[in-house]
């Protein structure tokens, strides 16, 4: 009996063989990298300069820490013509105008979409749009009824990048400029001398969402990146260095506000490959 | 990319840098933002000039020569409250390391209406105490007393609800806030909200919607909900004086608003503060407060100069050597009132407690 029962296992591993070995060397071959997405964190400190005429009539200048976080990844269609970009940052400071002490925190979600233009084997443009939400708030709490002035606002943005790689010791350093301007979007404003009570003790919403734009918030940011491989040339370690700058105005409801922040950040670059079954497809870096 | 490049240059020329107010830190620069600051967000103006000829052209007029580039600091913190006290508002403050300017004479020149001493003979030694709230039962009337010297605290209903049940039996309340310079608005709407069965309106809020002295928004209707909690409708009695001032002002001016026909405002006229104050800096970061957004009675009037009672009554000289409080002596003569006119006209309203 046990003679038969090996025997009949034996036969039907034989039997079996060859479609498990098939099976196996299909799923070796469809296991490709169907994305490549490029995530970075940084870190900084930033210098900053607010100004918001609802607390007081003079800026507050300062320093905080600035967290920034960015997923860069090529689109799966277009061939390398298209690839999105999703970027947050946070900035926590605090701020002094002459005795009085300012507290800032202030936060900001973009989603950019973006046509890349090859001008030549190292140099990348990229124009696009991007979706920005952003909040935040600025305490003061010497004052008293009027301690903090919310910042809340969605824009849509042109955005541009410029991408050049710059081979050093024959690694691929990459270079990359950043500029986002707003050019529509809405915002919240308390009226010229309205208390944060009328507001939300009351319910007088009357004309605290506005409609922005360059002529009455001319805002804009910029970064500047430079990833620096290092370690073994088979980790695909990178080291990311960057100066940003984000340059908020405003002058509505007869409030004018600007909150400046120059952040000079280090962090780390990962290179994701995202695995998928499927038909081989050729995955690109965003870079 | 030539294209956009300028363009983008051109937008970022056409609308530029948003920049502070350009007063410089000096003695002069400090006078002109303040002047400037209270200029262009003073709420009472136009109702000050009214009452007693304010002209704050003519304020800038005799004060600015005062100063000079040689004026010390301190010299230049008792130029400004001087300046400053022309708006005869105790919401307008400038507070820096010499101290804090005040404008004190809507209290200090009226009769103080109140003593501490005489009302320990009422709240004896076993009264009890809630969030800042003394209250206590008088007898032999068994009427209620509850003691409200600020509004700092943040009240909530139940602290309300906790002191009303305390005073189930009792037939009348007296609600003593003389004295109280306020403190936060939402207490003493917390507090007013237990002596109304249905939502009412309570006066009037707007505020300033650009820099010039009449830029106002339409007047806000202000309503008040009954609170959830314990709803007090028997007789109830506001002792006032004329330290009764901002929140505690307000207090008044809502409790004279509600629907309760057995609420009365009894003593002396508040001490006003209608103004909800905001505060600013100047450039040397001295810090300046002001009267930012008016409140309104029910009728449309200001009541920044203060409220006049329902029932004028005065703490006697008499009354005081005594020990005797005549504005609670009064109170409860009212409540007594009250309730005979009830009996003779066989009403049965407010007779009821709710919770």
């Amino acid at each position: 009996m046990r003679k038969i029962a090996a025997r009949t296992l034996l036969l039907m591993a034989l039997l079996f063989m060859p479609a498990m070995l098939k099976a196996q060397y299909v799923i070796t071959d469809s296991i490709i990298p169907r994305r490549i997405v490029v995530k970075s964190t940084t870190h900084g400190i930033a210098a900053l300069d607010n100004l918001d005429t609802y607390l007081s009539g003079y800026s507050f200048v300062g320093a905080g820490y600035k967290l920034s976080h960015e997923n860069f990844r090529d689109a799966l269609m277009g061939k390398r013509k298209w690839k999105y970009q999703t970027l947050f940052n946070a900035t926590l400071g605090i701020a002094l105008q002459e005795i009085n002490i300012q507290y800032a925190l202030l936060a900001d979600y973009s989603w950019g979409g973006y046509h890349s233009f090859e001008i030549n084997d190292r140099l990348q443009l990229l124009a696009g749009a991007q979706a920005q939400l952003s909040g935040g708030v600025l305490y003061l709490p010497a004052n008293g009824n009027n301690p903090a002035s919310a910042k809340i606002r969605a824009a849509i943005a042109a955005s541009a990048m410029a991408i050049y790689h710059i081979p050093i010791k024959g690694r691929d350093h990459i270079l990359r400029l950043q500029l986002d301007i707003p050019l529509a979007g809405v915002m919240f404003a308390p009226q010229y001398g309205q208390s944060y009570y009328e507001i939300f003790g009351r319910g007088d919403t009357k004309g605290i969402i506005r409609f922005s734009y360059p002529g009455n918030t001319p805002s804009w940011r910029h970064a500047l990146t430079f990833d620096i491989p290092v370690g073994s040339k088979y980790r695909n370690n990178t080291l990311r260095l960057s100066y940003s700058g984000d340059f908020y105005q405003s002058r509505v409801n007869g409030i004018r506000t600007h909150i400046y922040n120059n952040a000079i950040s280090i962090g780390v670059v990962r290179t994701l490959y995202k695995i998928k079954e499927g038909d081989p497809i050729k995955a690109y870096s965003p870079y | 990319m030539k294209k956009i490049l300028t363009y983008t240059l051109l937008l970022l020329t056409l609308t530029g840098c948003i920049k502070e107010d350009s007063f410089d830190n000096d003695p002069i620069g400090n006078f002109d933002a303040l002047w400037s600051i209270i200029d262009q967000h003073y709420c009472f103006f136009d109702y000050a000039e009214k009452e007693y000829g304010l002209d704050w052209d003519a304020a800038y007029d005799n004060y600015r020569p005062m100063v000079s580039e040689e004026t010390t600091n301190e010299e230049l913190f008792d130029i400004l409250g001087n300046l400053l006290a022309e708006l005869r508002d105790g919401h307008v403050n400038l507070s820096s390391a010499y101290g804090t300017t005040y404008y004190w004479d809507w209290s200090i020149t009226r009769p103080i209406n109140f003593s501490d001493s005489i009302q320990r003979n009422y709240l004896g030694t076993d009264f009890r105490y809630n969030n800042g709230i003394k209250f206590q039962t008088l007898l032999p009337d068994s009427i209620g007393y509850m003691y409200v010297s600020s509004f700092s605290n943040s009240l909530g209903s139940g602290n309300i609800s906790h002191i009303l049940a305390k005073m189930g039996r009792c037939p009348g309340l007296i609600i003593d806030i003389r004295g109280n310079g306020g403190g936060m608005i939402t207490s003493a709407e917390t507090l007013a909200s237990h002596f109304t069965d249905r939502e009412a309106s309570v006066g009037y809020m707007l505020h300033k919607t650009g820099i010039g002295h009449n830029d106002f928004s339409q007047p806000e209707e202000m309503k008040l909900k009954p609170a959830k909690g314990a709803i007090w409708l028997r007789p109830t009695v506001v002792l006032t004086n004329g330290g009764v001032y901002s929140a505690a002002n307000n207090f008044v001016m809502m409790m004279q608003a509600l629907p309760n026909p057995y609420i009365a405002i009894l003593g002396d006229k508040t001490g006003g503060g209608s103004g909800m104050p905001l505060n600013s800096t100047l450039p040397n970061g001295w810090r300046l407060r002001y009267s930012a957004c008016p409140m309104l009675d029910v009728n449309g009037n200001h009541t920044e100069f203060g409220i006049e009672p329902d029932i004028r009554v005065d703490l006697t000289s008499e009354d005081w050597d005594k020990g005797r409080d005549t504005m609670i002596e009064a109170a409860r003569q009212y409540i007594k009132f009250i309730y005979q006119n009830l009996e003779n006209s066989e009403k049965e309203e407010g007779e009821t407690i709710k919770f």
